[in-house]
């Protein structure tokens, strides 16, 4: 009996993965390694640093599938959550956040660059979108700059001018702000609908 | 440093955003290693963060080039298989347990050494199927078990109180039957191995309640099987002395 692994599902795919079985690996990167490129190339704001983060991330999957979790939730965010962990990490050693910050001031200089701008611009899917916008602007600044920027809550404390605990309590509540308005659009699993 | 539950709580939001320093990582982490809504709350946030990743987007060309090419190599000499789990997916490399030790020389002493794979088709704690294919999977062990030609094996523990059965037919299917295996704590998993040659080499992780396990072994290197219990994923060297052991049948 065979089943096209394009049929499966993502769990599917890594228990076919845990198996060695190369073509579920092609398959769980051709439907996630976009999202997870993206990612990595908006926090990083490098494409060479976050194709290597993508590598990173796919060889991880393929050397120990068991660190996913199906009940721990989708395929997806996991993978998301191990690049952008990756991502911070890199962009928080001295180096690349050196980099990153003189490549963020020359765009600035040049164009105009207004990073939180183009981040919430890219965010493509509809419903996201309307799930941003039911947050105030507190906790939506507050998301972008620790999630896309790469700070910890005590870098956007500062960046903001508000207390930390405030800042703690803004995301802690945009988050849950979100996951009820993505659920009320029955868009709160993103694991197995995206790559469809 | 120990933070109280609340504390914890307060953080869940900027750790799932890797907003926190590496100190309250290592907190949180602990900390919803015990506590199943703390744990559910991040891996929450998490599916929200994803969702602002721009689903959009293509893959760079040439990333899969470069991954293909990084992938492990295939087993080695003994072509030994793939053992998986969800949980913990067993070394390829065949390891010495030194608890089979005796086995080990036994089995060296009456086995040539053939080709041999042995493959574990399916995981015990495969979330997906394991429930649907359950009856299946103790109709084929039966079958292979009135097969005269297959080799039976009564793996028994040391005072003869527990034991398992294991059934290898000419085909390489093969099934260990565990039934009768004491449940262990969640934390905790039986593993099974196999001696060829003179190397022991892990088959799998069977969860801490194995039933029917089926797995593959083609060839007639394998000398002796042995089930250890082990911590939840499986170990690569086991320094425990079976559960349960026994050898096979000469060809």
């Amino acid at each position: 009996m065979s089943i096209a692994l394009q049929e499966i599902s993502d769990s599917g795919l890594v228990v076919a993965i845990a198996r060695y079985r190369e073509d579920a690996l092609a398959e769980a990167y051709r439907r996630h390694a976009g999202a997870v490129f993206a990612l990595a190339r908006r926090v990083l704001a490098d494409l060479t640093t976050a194709e290597e983060v993508v590598q990173e991330v796919f060889l991880r999957l393929w050397n120990q599938p068991d660190k996913f979790d199906p009940d721990r939730g989708s395929l997806r965010s996991y993978l998301l959550a191990q690049t952008h962990g990756r991502s911070v990490d890199l962009l928080r050693s001295d180096t690349s956040r050196r980099r990153r910050e003189e490549r963020e001031a020359r765009r600035t200089a040049e164009a105009g660059y207004d990073l939180e701008h183009e981040v919430w611009d890219l965010t493509v899917a509809d419903k996201v979108k309307e799930a941003v916008a039911v947050l105030p602007v507190a906790e939506r600044r507050a998301i972008e700059l620790a999630y896309f920027g790469g700070h910890t809550y005590r870098e956007v404390a500062t960046l903001l001018g508000e207390p930390e605990g405030t800042v703690k309590s803004r995301i802690r509540a945009g988050l849950q702000r979100m996951r009820s308005a993505l659920k009320s659009s029955e868009l709160s699993d993103t694991g197995d609908v995206a790559w469809n | 440093m120990e933070l109280k539950h609340h504390e914890i709580e307060e953080l869940l939001g900027v750790y799932a955003l890797d907003a926190v320093s590496a100190e309250e990582a290592d907190l949180v982490e602990t900390h919803i290693r015990e506590c199943p809504r703390c744990r559910a709350e991040v891996a929450a946030h998490r599916e929200v963060a994803a969702s602002l990743a721009h689903v959009g987007s293509t893959a760079p060309p040439g990333v899969w080039s470069r991954i293909a090419g990084n992938l492990e190599e295939a087993p080695p000499q003994l072509d030994m298989a793939r053992v998986v789990s969800m949980r913990g997916r067993s070394p390829r490399r065949s390891v010495p347990l030194r608890a089979a030790a005796a086995m080990v020389a036994i089995a060296a002493a009456v086995i040539a050494l053939l080709g041999v794979q042995v493959s574990q088709l399916n995981g015990k704690t495969d979330q997906l199927d394991v429930a649907l294919r359950r009856q299946g999977l103790d109709q084929a062990a039966q079958s292979a078990l009135f097969d005269e030609s297959a080799r039976k094996v009564d793996l028994r523990s040391e005072d003869g109180a527990t034991f398992a059965k294991a059934v290898l037919r000419d085909n390489g299917e093969a099934y260990l039957v565990g039934n009768n295996l004491p449940k262990l704590p969640d934390d905790q998993t039986y593993q099974l191995w196999a001696v060829v040659g003179n190397r022991t080499v892990s088959i799998g992780v069977l969860g801490p309640e194995p039933g029917v396990s089926p797995f593959k072994v083609a060839g007639a290197g394998v000398s002796a099987l042995a089930v250890t219990a082990e911590q939840s994923g499986g170990v690569v060297v086991s320094a425990k002395t079976p559960v349960v052991r026994g050898l096979l049948p000469v060809v």
